[in-house]
This record gives structure tokens, sequence and C-alpha cells, in this order.
């Protein structure tokens, strides 16, 4: 079984005059969530319908209705999950859009639809290879050791015993409790889902390096059309200096102005967030000016999506991006731990990570201005916030697996269970336990 | 008045900035916090006017007595601004501490929440103005006060509260630890450069920050100052900046249980000293203020005001100082958990930090604050607490976000149900707790819960400190 997290997005056309009906649909949903136990898979849904936008002053991007979800496992089975759990409320709101069939349709006719809307989306997780049904299992788990050494330090010697020993004390407990001896086996198919993730990346570096091979063996031995393949490293290289030549053209094209949100809006949009420990935000903005703008930008996508087991922003649950309306638009959702008040900073205030994320943000209207990329201009951080609020959109539906544990309680969480299995030295063991 | 220049803050333009920003006047042991109201327009102008004499600027370092003031959003209507003006302010600032969604950012519910307030609460009396007085004693506090006094009557401004403040020895608040030993060194004041040091932009509008960029000053149209009081805002050019040399301050008003909060650490203990120590690990140092990470097996009065530690290399684990105490999570310094190195983390914490200017109020539970004799002592029905005062550029990012993502999250680097010890908010809510205390240690953390809220807030607002030149401004011009 794959653990991969993965984002489905589903994008529909609507008309904008159903969009406001569309949208109280989904507020009404949003008062009755689905069980949890019908969306076993799935860890967000955000769903909302996004009114027309501008494109590069001439250009009126269609209002739109997107479901994202965060899932793990089969994209097919989930889209399956999705039909079976909110079917009926998914019925209801695609009778508004376009091309949506007027006749009544099977659930597998829906499945079917569902996937054809479906786009690519760049997507990242902050607790890899965690599945919803291992959440509370794993927090229990964590639970309950904990209590059972707090029983055994009332035996004096307990306290004086080894980490070793104490280890060894706590694998016996467990593996003898039936409720918790699940736990001693490590989770199925985690080795291959961290494969399956690197695969991409693994296969492009291996062009990549069988490209120089090649190249250099080249040189002494006449590899016939083999030598085609030398060819592929120049052209990756010389195709990203070459958009980076003309979008740095295009960075000096001044965008139009934008309307920046104003008090009441904007506090409208940030009273949404009553969650104690997670929140969502949503942001979908066009593109400023510039066909090359599109294509690097749909380029960046996939390669950050092929390091994605790499990559690292704290205190996010999930984020995804992708583009829409060939490419002239860009959708960002994330879950995050705590208020997007706050969150919202942890991409600015280290130098690191704002540089980072310009390669994404910077090619969106409402965020400043940037030289190749990474040089900013004046105002860089007061811009980057006003523009992440002028381009927020209200989630009319956001369903949560989970709105109580924070992604370093997943990751605790998990880390415990997997040590259950470990070999490890001394301090290792000691850390461990400080985990509980 | 006896005075003294100081030579250092070239870099600023000190005799446009009210003194608070630039010093606590420590040499001036009796303070007092006027909290008034203005009843008219055109009275509470000539009262600023017939005040700004009497304002201490940042270039004098009184000796026997200062004055300082700062205005609420309400204060600033009531001045004349017109709209398009008021929107320049900070969004937090315009909106207060009581509205209902910064209370929920604020973490002020249950025995926080702000209908409990004593001033500042939503539907009470509409404070206007905070006015700092400062004296060398309490018969010069006096005469100041009746003078004050007199000026209100005649201007028809209301004194709302008077808020009493006493200093406690060997600088330690009510809880009996030396407080204010970790405040943020200014670049442009400092004699020295040392790493570290914040630029002025940080805490004073008009200065560039740590993003170098310059804050988000308050403005006014170009033809509104036709005295031409005002600089050129640097925002844009065809308006004046209202805010230059001047900056935000956040009130609140913390009442201290002393009692419940030795007695929580004596049933929690089998000793005296472990109560003290335990205490100590909730706060993160010694009641004579050495750090616990330096000096984790008993207090060192050689460090009692050392402020040069890190925690990522010397107590990343909390072993010595556990990660959920009191001046880790309002300090944590190179060590933030979701961060993955020092750097990182020093760079994030950085970009948090608050001028901190407020005092202790009410009598303290023993003379000498000495925590042995308070854990045998009885509650004396006398109030007492901390008026938590501090300056910043970016009330959300600095103040709000320490409040918010440090001190009430009870998330906070990796924690499970631990709000802060000693200033957070401590409660249980269907599944949602946040009144644990967690002290890392072999081979089990140890868990304290049903920890009661040792603080509670009394009070706050924010406010916004004007320069002397717009100071002149509010109170002349927008006749």
């Amino acid at each position: 079984m794959s653990l991969i997290h993965r984002g489905l997005t589903l994008s529909f056309k609507v008309e904008e005059n159903h969009l406001e009906q569309v949208n109280e649909l989904l507020e009404a949903f949003n008062r009755q969530q689905p069980s949890k136990e019908s969306l076993p898979d799935t860890f967000f849904i955000s769903w909302l319908g996004v009114p027309p936008q501008v494109y590069a002053e001439k250009e009126k991007l269609p209002a739109r209705i997107l479901l994202m979800s965060s899932y793990v496992g089969s994209k097919r089975k989930h889209l399956q999950v999705l039909v079976e759990a909110i079917g009926e409320e998914l019925r209801q709101v695609l009778a508004f859009t376009v091309g949506f069939p007027k006749e009544q349709i099977t659930n597998k006719s829906l499945v079917r639809f569902l996937a054809k809307s479906s786009k690519f989306n760049t997507y990242y997780s902050g607790f890899k290879f965690i599945s919803p049904k291992e959440v509370i299992p794993e927090k229990n788990l964590r639970e309950w050791v904990y209590g059972w050494v707090e029983k055994q330090l009332q035996d004096p010697n307990f306290g004086t015993s080894t980490p070793q020993e104490i280890k060894d004390r706590i694998e016996n407990a467990v593996e003898k409790d039936p409720n918790y001896n699940w736990a001693m086996k490590k989770p199925k198919g985690l080795g291959r889902s961290k494969w399956a993730m690197l695969s991409a990346l693994g296969l492009f570096g291996l062009l990549m390096v069988l490209s120089l091979f090649i190249a250099l063996v080249s040189i002494w031995w006449n590899l016939g059309s083999w030598v085609l393949l030398a060819w592929l490293f120049p052209f990756f290289i010389v195709s990203i200096f070459l958009l980076l030549v003309l979008l740095r053209k295009e960075e000096n094209i001044e965008p139009p102005p934008i309307q920046v949100i104003n008090d009441k809006d904007y506090l409208e949009i940030v009273s949404r967030e009553k969650n104690k420990v997670v929140n969502e935000m949503t942001v979908i903005a066009p593109l400023k000016p510039g066909k090359f703008r599109r294509v690097f930008l749909a380029v960046s996508l996939r390669l950050v999506a092929m390091i994605r087991y790499f990559t690292y922003i704290p205190t996010v649950h999930t984020a995804r991006w992708l583009q829409l309306d060939g490419g002239k638009r860009l959708v960002f959702i994330a879950t995050f731990d705590n208020q997007s008040e706050a969150y919202a900073h942890d991409f600015v205030d280290s130098e690191q990570r704002s540089r980072n994320l310009a390669v994404i943000f910077s090619h969106v209207m409402g965020f400043p201005k940037t030289t190749w990329l990474i040089k900013r201009g004046e105002n860089y951080r007061k811009d980057y916030m006003k523009g992440v609020r002028s381009f927020q959109f209200k989630t009319r539906f956001w369903y949560a697996f989970n709105t109580d544990l924070s992604v370093e309680n997943l990751k605790n969480n998990r880390a415990f269970r997997l040590g259950l299995h470990k070999k490890m030295k001394e301090h290792e063991i000691r850390r461990w336990l400080l985990r509980l | 008045m006896a005075i003294e220049t100081i030579i250092h803050g070239s870099d600023l333009e000190l005799h446009d900035m009210q003194g608070i920003l630039i010093r606590g006047y420590g040499a001036l042991p009796e303070a007092k916090y006027l909290l008034l109201g203005f009843e008219d327009r055109k009275l509470a102008k000539s009262y600023l006017k017939d005040m700004h004499l009497l304002i201490t600027n940042g270039l004098v370092k009184p000796k026997d007595q200062a004055m300082n003031f700062a205005l609420t959003a309400s204060g600033i209507k009531t001045l004349g601004i017109n709209e398009e003006d008021f929107s320049t302010f900070l969004r937090e600032f315009k909106e207060g501490m009581t509205e209902p969604h910064r209370q929920f950012v604020l973490g002020d519910k249950g025995e926080f929440s702000a209908g409990n307030w004593d001033w500042g609460q939503p539907g009470g009396e509409k404070v206007d103005l905070l006015l700092m007085v400062f004296a060398k004693d309490h018969e010069l506090m006096e005469k100041i006060l009746d003078r004050e006094k007199e000026r209100m009557e005649r201007f028809g401004v209301k004194l709302l509260h008077s808020l009493p403040t006493a200093l406690l020895q060997d600088h330690k608040e009510h809880f009996g630890f030396r407080d204010d030993i970790s405040q943020p060194r200014i670049k442009e004041l400092a004699k020295t450069y040392q790493e570290g040091d914040f630029p002025a932009g940080e805490f004073f509008l008009g200065y560039r920050d740590l993003y170098d960029e310059y804050p988000l000053s308050p403005s006014v149209a170009e033809q509104e100052d036709s005295m031409d009081l005002l600089p050129i805002s640097y925002e844009n050019k065809q308006r004046k900046d209202l805010g230059k040399n001047g900056s935000y301050l956040v009130f609140r008003q913390m009442q201290q249980d002393v009692v419940a909060f030795w007695e929580y650490m004596k049933t929690k203990t089998i000793s005296e000293e472990e109560a003290i120590l335990l205490a100590s690990k909730m706060v993160g140092r010694w009641p004579d203020g050495s750090p616990l990470t330096l000096c984790p097996d008993g207090p060192n009065m050689d460090l009692s005001q050392e402020n040069d530690f890190n925690f990522w290399k010397e107590d990343k684990l909390g072993l010595k100082c556990p990660i959920g105490a009191h001046i880790r999570r309002t300090n944590p310094r190179d060590h933030l958990v979701t961060e993955t190195n020092a750097k990182d983390s020093k760079e994030m914490a950085g970009k948090h930090r608050m001028l901190r200017k407020g005092r202790p109020y009410g009598k303290p539970l023993e003379a000498d604050i000495d925590p042995l004799k308070m854990m045998m002592k009885a509650d004396d029905g006398e109030e007492r607490g901390l008026h938590f005062i501090c300056l910043v550029t970016d009330i959300r990012r600095q103040f709000e976000f320490v409040q918010n993502s440090w001190v009430n999250f009870h998330k906070f680097g990796g924690l499970d149900q631990d709000a802060d010890p000693i200033i957070g908010n401590h409660y249980q809510e269907g599944n949602l707790k946040t009144d644990e205390f967690s002290v890392p240690q072999f081979p089990v953390r140890k868990k304290y819960e049903k920890l009661p809220n040792f603080t509670k807030v009394r009070g706050g607002a924010y406010f916004f400190v004007p320069g002397m030149r717009a100071m002149k401004f509010l109170s002349k011009a927008l006749e």
C-alpha cells in the first residue's frame, strides 16, 4: 500500500451568475461535515467557488469551482471514496458547472467525470508517509506508553534501569498488549513509498548522469545513436538558462496595479480561522503578464514536485501550487499550525525560504518585483504580505481529518512508533524516551 | 528640570522622540500610568497643545521627573483625523485589543476575557490617552499629579483610572524572579556594535527594520499639514509621515497571584528547594536571574544578569531549561523546534522581539520578595502584578505573534497541551487542554497538570506614541 501523500485538484468552469448559489451551497455543506469514517484516506478537503479574474488587463479568466483534497494512496480509489462520501453534494454543486451531464449519473460515471477534471499540482506534506488511519492509534500508543512508564516509576528499581533495559521493557509491554501490539510491526509500504516518491528525481538524475557519461565516453568511442543522449544534459541546462534570460526581460514589464484588500474584508477572512491548532488558507491570483513566466513557472513547479521528498516548510501540514487557465492563474492552498497571521510570516521571516518561494510566487500579481528571480526590491516583505491577503479567498467548505495535532505532534508520534523497531545506542534511546 | 544630554544615538532624531522610547526612567522610581478620556475635540486639542512643553523628549536624561503620553485609536479620532488618514494606522491598532478576533488571537478567553477587565473592556469607558508620569520621589509625584489633575479639569479631560506602580528590589517581579534581563539592544543607540543588535526600525517608526524596510507608518495628506510640521512619508511622497519617531505601545495589566503560584509549587514537590527548582524550570531562570541553561544545578549570582547564552548546542532537548519554559517561549534564541538549524532559528526568533518598558505594581507579598518566605505566606488580599508595556513597530509580527504562537499556543515546540506556565492562559475545553507543563528528564518527562492561571489580564489597549512634531501636528492642525 502506498503511503505517499498526494493532492487531488478538481477544477470546473461555472457561469459567474451561479457562483453565489454555489458558495451558499458549499457553506451549507460545511455546516454538515461528512464523517471521518466515510473518508478513510483523506486528510483535508478545500472546496470553493472562485470569481473571474483578469489576466494582463485584457483577458477574463473564468469563474471556477475548485475542489482540492489531500489523500494517501491511489487516485482512482480516492475518487471513489469521495463519490461515496460526498457524492450527493458533488452532484448538487456540479449541476451548476459547464459540461456536467444534465441527466442523473451513476457513481461510476461521476468518478470518470471527476477524473477528467483533475489538474496537475505540486504537493507538499509536512508529515510524509502517515495515513489518516494511523494518526489516532499512534497518538494513543504514545499516551499509553507514557502512562505505562509512569506506573512503572512507582517501582524505584525502574528509574535506575539503563536506557536499553527501559526500552526492552517498553517493547515487551507493547508486544503483550493486544490493543497496541500492532505497533511492533513496521508500517506497511513505508520503504516502498519512500522509493516511489524519489523515483522521478532518481530517473531524472540518472538520465542527466547518463547523458554526461555518454558525452564523455563518446570522445573515445563511437556510440552510434546513443550519442543523442549526450545532448540531454546540455539541452536541459541551456533551456533553463534561456528561460531565465527571457524571464528577466519579462521581469521588467510593469504589472497592472492590484486592488488591495480593505480592512473589513481582511478581518472577515482571518476571522474564519477558528481552530486552535490547524487552519487553512487559499490564495488564487492571475500571473503577471508574459508568456515565458507561464512556462518558467510550469517548469519550476515540476522540478519542485520532483524534489518534494527533501523540501521542508515549518508548521505546514500540506501545501499545493498549481496553474490553471493555460497557466495564467496560480492556485496556492495550505493547511498549517495555528493562525495564518503567524503562518504567513514563516515564508518571509527566513531569508532562504523567501528566496526559494520567490521562484514560485514572484510570477503572481500582487507579489513584489524580483530581478533574476532572487534579487528582491524595496518593501519586499510588506508587499508580499499585501499580495497574499489581496488574493486570498474564503474556503467555503473545509474538511479536516485532524484539527487537534500539530505537525510536530504527528511527526513525534510517528518517530516514537518507529523507534520501537529500531536498534539504538544509549544516547539515542534517551532521546527517543524524551518523545514520550 | 535637571538633565544630562546623552551623546550617542546620533543617527536617531532623539529630540523628536518621546523619552519613553529611549529609556525606562530607572532613576525615577515613582511612576503612575493615568488613563484619560476626552470629552470634546477642541478641548482635547488644547489639552495636548498645553502639554507640549511638559513632555520629556529622547535627548534628555531627567533626574527628577519625566512625562510621556500615548493615544488610542479613539483618542486619535477624537483629535480630528479624517478616515483616509486614520486608515493608514496598523489594522490591529484600529481594531483594538478587544475586537473579537484579536481576542481570539491573543488567547483572551475565560479568565483572561476582556469582559472581566477593569479597564479597556468592550463597552466600558472609552480610554483615549495614556499619560505616563515619572518622578524621583513620592512628594514630587504628588505635585505633578495635582498639576495634571488641574490641567485635566481645565480642558474637560476625564481621569478614568490611575494605575500605580512600584519598583521591587533587585529588579524582581512579584513571583520573586529577577526580570527585565533580556532586552534587545538597538544598534543606533549602542556605543559599540554587537552581533545581534537590532535596527531602530524594529521599535521606532521612520527607521529601517530587520527586513531593511521602513515599517508601515501612519501618514496624512500633504495638504493637511499646512504648517509643514511633518516629514515626507517614505511610503508615498505625496503624504506626510505622522509616525516618524513614534512607536506603537502595547499595554497589558497582568495581575499576579503570588500565593497560588507558590502554593502550586509546594503541593507538587516535597521540599522548599524542589519548589524553587520547579518554579525556576517554569521561568527558565533561578530567582536571582541566573539562567538554568548555564547553571542547571543551582543559582549563580555571578550570572544573575547573564543574557549571552543559546539553546541549540547547550540544551536542545530542554534537559536544563524545559522547551516550554517562559524564557524559551518569549525569546527562543537559536532554538525553535520547527527549524532545522540554529541560524534559521535565530533569524526567525529575532523577527519577533519587543522593547519592554513596563513596571510592577502593588505591594510585594514579602518585603524582600524571598521565595522561601513567600511560600509560607497566606493571601493578604492585596492586588499586585505587572503593567506590561512594550514598544513595537508591527503589533502583529511582534507582540501578537509572540502572544499567539509562542505564549499561548499549547503545541509550541512540539508540546502537547502546554501554554506558557507563567503568563499563558491555562484552561480545559472539551479535548483541548492548555494547562500542563512538561519537564524533560530521564527516563520520561515529568508532566505537571492542572496549572491554575498564575497571571490574569485585568486591562489592556493598543496605543500610538507620537513623536514631538506629530504631537504638535495633532494638537494644532486638523482644525
